[in-house]
């Protein structure tokens, strides 16, 4: 028997399959698609304080092997969430970890305090670094900033604590450090790659944004770099994300230094993917001789 | 939402009805049981993350087998970019992935004297199964044939005579078809909603499919006449199960307006709802 099971902190998962916010609307969407059950976590979409209309359309565009989006956090707010979708995902056979996105600093705080307050959730995702807001402060750029919101929601929310990281820095590790010195459970990289696209006939950007976020398996080598330096660099456990597609992508993540995964973009293209993975993960494990995920996890042999 | 069939199924044949369109046929019974007018599914080519996502095409019709039982789902398609490009290479026997079926279809009508079918351009792929349902040809998603409508009518504009499609699949379904084009090659020349505007009688119900700016002549003139309308709206989409919140439209709300998913909430809406 192959143990699938997963420890971040204080977070356990039964396997280390979850599908990523933003990818898989509120879950309900997804009900006559996909056995929740199999899955080791859902991460519904970012909720913020107040509603938002979202970005005007196009808001998506497709590039090779990839997708740029500019939705623009469209949601309805975060007493909306509790009341209408919360009811429907706490009753899921899987755990469901929140996903919040604060303007400020203190709407980070209050809606963790709020959120904090309900019960049937396993953690909050923080997303520091959602890149289609205007307006709003892009967190994960700073590890002073990242750190701070870190503490600040973990003094009043009682949830193991995911910190959602940018690749748009310099380096993400700095910042990795900050948020785990500041009591993140685990992080989770990486959200999008900032892109445009352009219709040069007409001059004019594609996106309603104008830019978006890159993601899918183009981004996939990008993401397995920063998962690999980030798990080297930083204690806490890592959710790796970026255009992971099959259970080879899995491995890789996985061997690369990722705890547990998150499955995006592929979502949309193969809404089947994510439990087609997990049940030949087990395969994939005992391919390379393992008897669990834990075994494989950052044993990657460089030089 | 009920069930939905995600599969990689054989093309039964794939051919040209007219320039740059195409009728592929899909061997699906599960999904050709399941999906009624107006609905959509998702197409992908398998093996290939270039084009990546999968694209929305509109039932054309339901294939019965020698039993009658749905056996395949017929969808016509133009040529416009990355998938269709490939998809018209895609010969009898290789396989295509499809889900479905997606979106809430054309609505439910009461008996009705003449219903006015809209189409410009590709948009008049959602009408062949339309007008059998109308006219009581033949039953969709497990529902039996029931006629509601009298009479239906097909005004379809084209750009141009060679890119017309289908109509004699529209006129062997029952309904007469009004033909528009913009340089007059064939039927009246003009816009498909001035030739409507010449019909008489009106119709009591009307519902179209097409181009934005024909979409928004025809909400104007369904509202000029007091007419009931629904559109069915032709966003561009990377999902089709409601996830990723690309294919918004504005739709009216107590508050104002609010963006809403043309996949899940739609493809077909109320004209009143929509908020142009
Ligand atoms: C509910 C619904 C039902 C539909 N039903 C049908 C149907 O029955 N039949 C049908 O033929 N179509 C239908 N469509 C439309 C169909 O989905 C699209 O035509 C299809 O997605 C095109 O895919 P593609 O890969 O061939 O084109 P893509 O390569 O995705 O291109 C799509 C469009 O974008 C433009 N484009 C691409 N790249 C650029 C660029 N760099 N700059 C500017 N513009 C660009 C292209 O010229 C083209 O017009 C439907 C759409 C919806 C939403
Ligand atoms: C359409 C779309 C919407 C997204 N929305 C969110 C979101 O609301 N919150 C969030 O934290 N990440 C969001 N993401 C980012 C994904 O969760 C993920 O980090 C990213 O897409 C990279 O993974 P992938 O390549 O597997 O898609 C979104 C991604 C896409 C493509
Ligand atoms: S196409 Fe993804 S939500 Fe509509």
């Amino acid at each position: 028997m192959i143990d699938l099971s997963v420890s971040l902190g204080r977070l356990r998962l039964k396997n280390p399959i979850l599908v990523a916010s933003g990818t898989f609307g509120y879950a309900k969407e997804m009900a006559g698609v996909v056995d929740f059950a199999r899955l080791g976590g859902v991460i519904p979409k970012t909720v913020t304080r107040h509603p938002r209309a979202g970005n005007a359309p196009p808001r998506t565009f497709e590039t090779p092997s990839g997708m740029l989006n500019a939705i623009g956090l469209d949601n309805d707010g975060i007493d909306h969430f509790i009341h209408y979708h919360l009811p429907y995902l706490r009753t899921l056979p899987t755990a469901v970890i929140a996903n919040i996105a604060g303007e400020s600093e203190d709407d980070f705080v209050a809606m963790a305090e709020q959120i904090g307050r309900e019960p049937g959730l396993a953690a909050l995702e923080l997303n520091l670094s959602c890149p289609n807001v205007a307006g709003g402060i892009d967190f994960a750029i700073d590890p002073d900033l990242t750190g701070r919101v870190v503490q600040r929601v973990r003094a009043v929310c009682p949830l193991p604590l995911i910190a959602k990281l940018t690749p748009n820095v310099t380096d993400v590790v700095p910042v990795a450090q900050a948020a785990a010195k500041a009591g993140a459970d685990a992080l989770s990289l990486v959200n999008t790659f900032v892109g445009m696209a352009i219709d040069w006939k007409r001059r004019k950007p594609i996106l309603g944004n104008v830019t978006g976020g890159l993601s899918g398996p183009a981004i996939k080598p990008l993401a397995l770099r920063l998962v690999w330096r980030v798990a080297r660099n930083v204690k806490v456990p890592v959710l790796g994300i970026g255009g992971i597609a099959t259970l080879d992508d899995v491995m890789e993540f996985l061997v690369a230094g990722a705890s547990a995964v998150q499955l995006g973009t592929v979502n949309f293209y193969d809404p089947t993917a994510s439990v087609r993975i997990v049940d030949a993960l087990p395969g994939g494990l005992a391919s390379l001789g393992a008897d669990s995920v834990r075994e494989v996890i950052g044993t990657l042999r460089t030089g | 939402m009920t069930s939905l069939v995600h599969a990689t199924v054989p093309v039964g044949e794939n051919v040209r009805l007219a320039r740059d369109t195409y009728r592929i046929r899909l061997d699906c019974p599960d999904l050709a049981r399941a999906i009624r007018p107006g609905q959509f599914l998702m197409v992908r080519l398998p093996g290939s993350t270039d084009p990546l996502l999968g694209r929305p095409f509109a039932l054309y019709d339901t294939i019965l087998d020698g039993t009658g039982q749905p056996a395949g789902v017929d969808v016509v398609y133009l040529v416009v970019g990355k998938l269709t490009g490939l998809l018209k290479e895609v010969r009898a026997s290789e396989s295509v992935t499809v889900w479905g079926p997606l979106g809430n279809g054309f609505p439910d009508l009461p008996p009705l004297e003449q219903v006015g079918l809209v189409a410009g351009g590709i948009g008049q792929t959602p009408f062949l199964a339309h007008i059998r349902e109308l006219l009581g040809g033949r039953g969709y998603g497990g529902r039996p044939a029931q006629q509601t409508a009298q009479r239906v009518s097909l005004f379809y504009g084209v750009r141009t005579a060679d890119l017309a499609a289908g109509v004699d699949d529209f006129r062997a379904a029952g309904a007469d078809v009004h033909l528009a084009s913009d340089d007059g090659s064939v039927g009246f020349r003009g816009f498909v909603t001035q030739r409507l505007q010449q019909h008489v009688p009106r119709p009591a119900h009307l519902v179209g499919c097409g181009p934005e700016p024909m979409l928004k002549a025809l909400a104007e003139l369904a509202c000029e006449w007091g007419v009931p309308c629904h559109l069915s709206l032709e966003t561009p989409m990377a999902c089709g199960l409601g996830v990723c919140f690309s294919c918004v439209t504005k739709v009216r709300t107590a508050a104002g307006w609010d963006y809403r998913r043309v996949c899940v909430d739609g493809p077909v809406f109320d004209v009143q709802a929509l908020c142009w």
